[in-house]
């Protein structure tokens, strides 16, 4: 099978959707990706590259540039998706969510609710997230948790090309919004990718490595994070499970508890500030649920409550690492 | 000289480059008997056992647990009294002079590749080399081709082994709507003329193993043996329910509940496994072509495809290879079995011995393709 990077992962997805379904349109800052490169349009395909070829294949009609108001393209967004279209709009960096929050939390996340369930909103809004890249603390953060608090919002999370595929044609064809969150630093990454269509449903967690002694569960790029430390873990004879919920809301919680409950210890790794987190919020659902059957304290292995520095040492230091994560799960493993 | 035999990192599917030796299940010194389970091996995909492929003493263990090594690296040594310390130092060394000699990563002569055909695109994995025998190995009805994850590289030994994704699974393009079966029947039979024009070996799985016989019957000619896992057409009874749950399961926790029905022991399935069969039933088209097949297989009188009179037409060896614990296809009645097929039950493995049994199901196979001889 085809070896695609996280990137073209996505664009294969909406070049895909695009073509299937007229109403399907993107939207968003430099998405056209033509501005600085020489007056070629579409040179780029956006800042990260994800929108390349769309302009040139679907027109301006479709690929839409806007003016940097988030607050006016997201919520003419959300207002696009209640007439019928399923635009998918395009926030740089996740960092902005501040200034476009009331059109997602207090517009797009209740139109369902508000208008006696007769409204759908199928948006889509994507935005990158993560520290990593040296891009200080106004465009490094992870705000996942949030998000997830809010009723209303699908949150889904991918950690490799495969699920970034699949998840956002999924997300696409959802008729509620939808916050598909890409980490800076996976976009380079690489797996296999099928070239063609496919879903994946949300609320349904995977399974990425079978272990008996010590559950991980990892958000978005921890996945990777939560790999490596497993494979430190067989050499010292600790043979860990990993679990990736792919989406926040809906969570699996049925997986979740499911495996905790069979191996009796857990450890959670998540890039977002850990005071109301999602980690938390796992410990607690899992402490709730499957406590006669824990073995030990549940462990998080997360970012300091602190915003992501700049200083790339003290940058380093902020991400979890494997090492910390094979430190947590040694801590419990032989409890 | 007396005979050494290596115990080597196995190669367990298209992607595995290395292995971490968990635990090893005997110690230096152990008399080791041919298919005892020796050393248990975990990868970034799934846990399992490698049974011994020699008879002796297990004189060395080169690579202690915990130690993680390219597949192909010099696991342990089997040999028997007569080989001196010396000779086995000898050998140890022999490997380790080869290491980083193409050990690492994908083992030499395994490649992935798509042709054309007329009707669609059919995907297939080589391993082996040309100039001895050719087998081609067709998995069964949901599966693809990692169905022999665990024979393909073994099959090697004995010659090319070229295993198929069967059109409207895998890599291949779908199936026609109509006729399922004959529209595979078709492709398969140009793919073969493609890649392997010559003599074959024939092994098939399940759904796999009635296209095997149904394509010996129309090619006998070109097919010097048959072997055939738990076939569908030799009785009309099949758990037809496991055909129509296996289409309808999209989620992980359905379709492992799903899938444990085809093991003897359903903790051989691992989360992968459920993934990937995953992955292949998510893809666009894929679960309205597959609900065509589990129709064209059973429908609520049975089974519909029929194989006894092509095989008793047949002059090649034919041979039936059925876990004694199958709840997918039950062994075969008595009357059932063509006069001159040989049926080797498995004892203690389900629907899948070439998973669950795979080294006993390896040695049958190759005894079958050497009566052809």
């Amino acid at each position: 099978m085809a070896q695609k990077s996280f990137r073209q992962a996505l664009n294969e997805a909406l070049h895909h959707e695009m073509a299937r379904d007229p109403s399907v349109l993107l939207i968003g800052e430099d998405v056209t990706g033509g501005a600085g490169a020489n007056g070629e349009k579409d040179a780029w395909g956006g800042v990260f590259g994800v929108s390349r070829g769309l302009l040139g294949q679907f027109g301006p009609e479709r690929v839409r540039d806007t003016p940097i108001s988030e607050a006016a393209f997201i919520g003419a967004a959300a207002g696009a998706a209640l007439t019928g279209m399923r635009p998918v709009a395009e926030i740089m960096f996740s960092d902005f969510f501040g200034v476009c929050l009331d059109q997602i939390m207090n517009q797009a996340a209740k139109f369902r609710y508000m208008f006696g369930g007769r409204a759908r909103t199928p948006l889509v809004i994507r935005a990158t997230y993560g520290a990593g890249s040296r891009s200080a603390s106004q465009h490094s953060q992870s705000f996942h948790s949030i998000m997830t608090h809010i009723p209303g919002l699908k949150v889904v999370i991918p950690s490799n090309p495969y699920d970034a595929k699949g998840l956002l044609l999924q997300a696409i064809r959802d008729d509620d919004p939808v916050i598909f969150l890409e980490h800076k630093m996976l976009y380079d990454t690489v797996g296999e990718v099928p070239d063609r269509a496919y879903t994946i449903p949300f609320g349904e967690a995977r399974v990425v490595r079978d272990g008996k002694d010590v559950l991980i569960i990892a958000i978005g790029r921890m996945v990777l994070v939560a790999e490596e430390a497993a494979r430190l873990l067989v050499a010292e004879g600790i043979s860990a499970c990993i679990i990736d919920p792919r989406t926040t809301s809906p969570l699996d919680e049925e997986t979740l508890q499911e495996f905790a409950s069979e191996i009796g210890r857990v450890v959670i790794v998540d890039e977002s500030n850990p005071r109301c987190s999602i980690a938390t919020d796992i410990s607690a659902l899992l402490a709730d649920r499957c406590f006669d059957d824990l073995k030990a304290p549940i462990k998080l292995v997360t970012a300091p409550h602190a915003p992501v520095p700049y200083a790339p040492n003290l940058e380093d230091a902020y991400i979890p690492t494997p090492a910390a994560v094979a430190d947590a799960a040694k801590m419990i493993a032989r409890r | 000289m007396s005979t050494i035999e290596a115990v080597t990192m196995p190669k367990w599917g298209m992607t595995m480059t290395e292995g971490t030796i968990t635990s090893w299940l005997v110690t230096e010194g152990d008399v080791i008997e041919r298919g005892q389970e020796i050393v248990e091996i975990e990868t970034t995909k799934l846990s399992n056992v490698v049974e011994a492929a020699a008879e002796g003493i297990l004189r060395r263990i080169v690579l202690a647990e915990g130690t993680t090594a390219p597949v192909g690296a010099l696991a342990a040594v089997i040999a028997d009294e007569s080989a001196s310390e010396e000779e086995i130092a000898a050998f140890v060394a022999s490997y380790a002079d080869r290491q980083g000699e193409g050990l690492s990563g994908q083992s030499a002569g395994t490649s992935s590749r798509t042709i054309e055909v007329p009707g669609g695109q059919i995907n297939l994995v080589e391993a082996g080399a040309e100039g001895g025998e050719t087998i081609i190995l067709l998995h069964g009805f949901g599966g693809d081709l990692k169905t022999w994850m665990f024979n393909q590289d073994e099959l090697a030994a004995v010659g090319r082994v070229i295993a198929i994704d069967l059109p409207g699974h895998g890599g291949s393009s779908a199936v026609a709507a109509g006729d399922p079966v004959a529209d595979i029947l078709i492709r398969l039979e140009a793919a073969l003329d493609t890649v392997a024009p010559g003599k074959l070996h024939l092994v098939g799985h399940s759904f796999g193993a009635g296209v095997a016989a149904l394509l010996a019957g129309r090619r006998p000619d070109r097919v010097s043996s048959l072997s055939l896992i738990a076939p569908v057409g030799l009785g009309k009874t099949m758990n037809r329910d496991f055909l129509v749950d296996f289409v309808a399961a999209e989620r992980r926790r359905p379709l492992q509940n799903v899938l444990e029905r085809l093991f003897a022991d359903p903790s051989k399935i691992t989360s992968d496994m459920v993934e990937e069969t995953l992955k292949s039933k998510r893809l666009e088209g894929v679960p309205e072509c597959l609900s065509q097949l589990a129709d064209a297989i059973a429908d609520q009188t049975g089974q519909r495809i029929s194989i006894g009179d092509t095989l008793t037409k047949l002059t090649c060896p034919v041979l039936l290879i059925w876990g004694d614990l199958d709840k997918i296809v039950p062994l075969p009645q008595a009357g059932e079995v063509p006069a001159n097929a040989r049926l080797q039950t498995i004892a203690n493995a389900g629907h899948m011995p070439q998973m669950e049994a795979a080294s006993a199901v390896n040695d049958a196979i190759v005894e079958n393709i050497r009566r052809a001889k």
